[in-house]
């Protein structure tokens, strides 16, 4: 018996240790990559732990506007999680107080459009913000982003919301609060957890996005960091493709979002598996 | 903003004698919050999704070509170009194989390692805090990542499997195996996601549930079979549905890691839409392929919503 659980046991930290090198091999050849000299990376036997440089994020600097990119990235990140929460939030609320025949089609009509692949509809939303004027401008990105996020955002914020009782809405309507102050002093304080997890979401989501960026915009002004690494990818070294430099703007990209997720990852698992359970 | 009365919150739900007396000002009154409520969010949905299908399907009747300036009405004579375009051909073939391919390897592997951190020792926390990683990294760094680490002369694994087999595999000369590492590149992004929603699923079972299985003679595969099986599986299969319909619109990976090729062996469907449209600028054509994206989308969820049924029934 002590036998069989001793073999157990080994097979599941093997499995264990599989697992993590599978999840961070990759990570680690990125960062490995990204702080050697380019020279260093075409050398064999291979170098596994180049001598540090930030050689190849100054490169990045003199040679593209990368500060822009970076900016980009980051207000574009910042205004969709804003945007897509609050439109969300009030028509969670809606869905989830008010309650009449059809309501629930129209609310499974809204998700149903979380099916549509962000590419089915990339051409004649080219033309739409040429039209509003809202190409290369981060808020036409916004605007298109946030709508797709949308839908699973309020699904997820219907559950929070249901599990706030009514009754302490119905005390403070009784004594006379208007709707925005419901949702100033009750909800936003009780439901705060939720809405912080698909702040999260939405963050990572809008920090990673590609397809949007890489469609909509033409200069620096709404480039965002992924337009740029495909850009620098592009591009050509003495060596062939900079690759130094295609995984420095990966590092640039990756160590943010990762050490955010790192750090809140309890918030996120929780609304990620939430919205799914529900 | 006027007050709101309690009535009319709570609509049909109250029992309350007062909250019965429904007075057509009272349901007009809340039937036009819940619109102003979910304005902003329909308003959205309909300017850059529901619009932009209807045009979608107009514009693939049509030669739109923005470089050409031509927008001239055609029929349905952009389809059978489609169907004999190289790359849509070549595309719409991958396009499948990957979407099958990784969603089923996407939810075998995401069962395993939801089994693995569901075990108690001591990596656990380490173990589903790791999990997040490829979830968090950008998809198409991670393409890209994947791309240098494969590499034929400086990359991390073929040189490795040089040093043991003494062979350096060159993977995006070939057609297959390109199209392969696409496949299990999708599935590390992918997998831990699953691996999420399945933990949470595994630990929803009653735990009262293993122990009569235990009583009744069940060892660990038994119980796995008979007890965890059928409980996680509408969930597994709820989930399946949404991933098989989600990376049918596959892009990022598949431009970090191969750009489509070699050739076109591992161009999507989603690919070929942005070059045709957004690089090209044929906006009749490349609204005929989105046109076939969407009718696949269709296709699969119907058919995923078919299996949905037939397994919530038996179950």
């Amino acid at each position: 018996m002590a036998l069989r659980i001793r073999w157990r046991r080994i097979l599941l930290y093997l499995t264990f240790l599989i697992f993590t090198l599978v999840v961070l091999i990759p990570i680690y050849w990125m960062v490995r990559s990204s702080l050697a000299k380019a020279s260093d990376l075409i050398r064999l036997p291979l170098i596994y732990f180049p001598t540090p440089t930030l050689r190849n994020f100054e490169t990045l600097v003199e040679q593209i506007p990368f500060f822009d990119y970076i900016r980009n990235s980051l207000v574009f990140s910042v205004a969709t999680t804003f945007a897509t929460l609050v439109v969300s939030f009030l028509a969670a609320y809606a869905f989830a107080r008010i309650s009449f025949p059809g309501s629930g089609i129209i609310l499974w009509v809204l998700l149903l459009t979380m099916a549509l692949p962000e590419v089915g509809t990339i051409v004649p939303l080219y033309t739409v913000l040429r039209d509003l004027r809202l190409l290369d401008s981060i808020g036409g990105l916004t605007l298109v982003l946030s709508s797709t996020l949308a839908p699973f955002t309020i699904w997820v914020l219907i559950s929070f919301i249901k599990q706030v009782p009514y009754e302490v809405e119905e005390a403070a309507i009784i004594d006379g609060a208007s709707l925005p102050q419901i949702f100033w002093h009750i909800l936003l304080p009780v439901t705060m957890p939720g809405l912080v997890t698909m702040l999260l979401i939405n963050f990572v989501n809008a920090w990673n996005n590609l397809l949007y960026p890489l469609s909509f915009t033409t200069s620096p002004t709404s480039k965002t960091l992924s337009v740029a690494i495909t850009e620098v990818f592009a591009g050509y070294s003495p060596y062939g493709k900079p690759w130094e430099l295609i995984m420095a703007v990966g590092v640039t990209m990756t160590i943010p979002v990762v050490l955010l997720v790192l750090l809140s990852q309890r918030a996120i698992v929780r609304g990620l598996t939430g919205g799914a359970i529900k | 903003m006027a007050k709101v009365t309690a009535e009319e919150m709570r609509g049909r739900r109250s029992a309350s004698a007062l909250s019965r007396i429904f007075t057509s000002r009272t349901t007009t009154r809340r039937y036009l919050l819940f619109l102003l409520l979910i304005a902003p969010a329909f308003l959205l949905r309909i300017v850059t999704a529901a619009y932009p299908i209807l045009r979608t399907g107009y514009l693939s009747l049509t030669n739109t070509n923005l470089i050409t300036n031509t927008s001239d009405f055609i029929g349905l004579r952009n389809f059978p170009a489609v169907a004999n375009d190289f790359g849509v051909q070549s595309a719409l073939t991958f396009t499948v194989m990957l979407v099958v391919g990784a969603t089923i390897l996407e939810m075998i592997l995401g069962m395993l390692v939801a089994l693995l951190l569901n075990e108690r020792f001591h990596g656990t926390t380490f173990g589903r805090t790791i999990n997040l990683i490829p979830w968090a990294i950008p998809t198409v760094v991670a393409g890209y990542a994947f791309r240098w680490l494969l590499d034929d002369q400086f990359g991390l694994i073929p040189n490795w499997i040089n040093q043991v087999a003494g062979i350096r595999p060159v993977v995006f000369i070939s057609p297959v195996s390109a199209r392969i590492v696409v496949i299990l590149a999708h599935v590390w992004k992918d997998a831990p996601f699953m691996a999420f929603i399945f933990l949470a699923g595994l630990q929803g079972v009653p735990t009262d549930l293993y122990d009569a299985a235990k009583v009744d003679g069940a060892n660990a595969w038994h119980r796995l079979w008979s007890v965890t099986v059928p409980l996680v599986a509408p969930l597994a299969i709820t989930m399946g549905l949404f991933r098989l319909v989600w990376s049918l619109g596959s892009f990022d990976l598949v431009l970090g890691l191969t750009q489509g090729g070699p050739g076109v062996a591992t161009s999507v469907l989603a690919l070929e839409i942005f070059r045709e449209g957004i690089l090209f600028f044929k906006f009749g054509f490349a609204s005929a392929i989105s046109v076939v994206l969407l009718m696949l989308v269709g296709v699969i969820g119907v058919i995923g919503l078919w299996l949905f049924r037939k397994a919530d029934v038996n179950y």
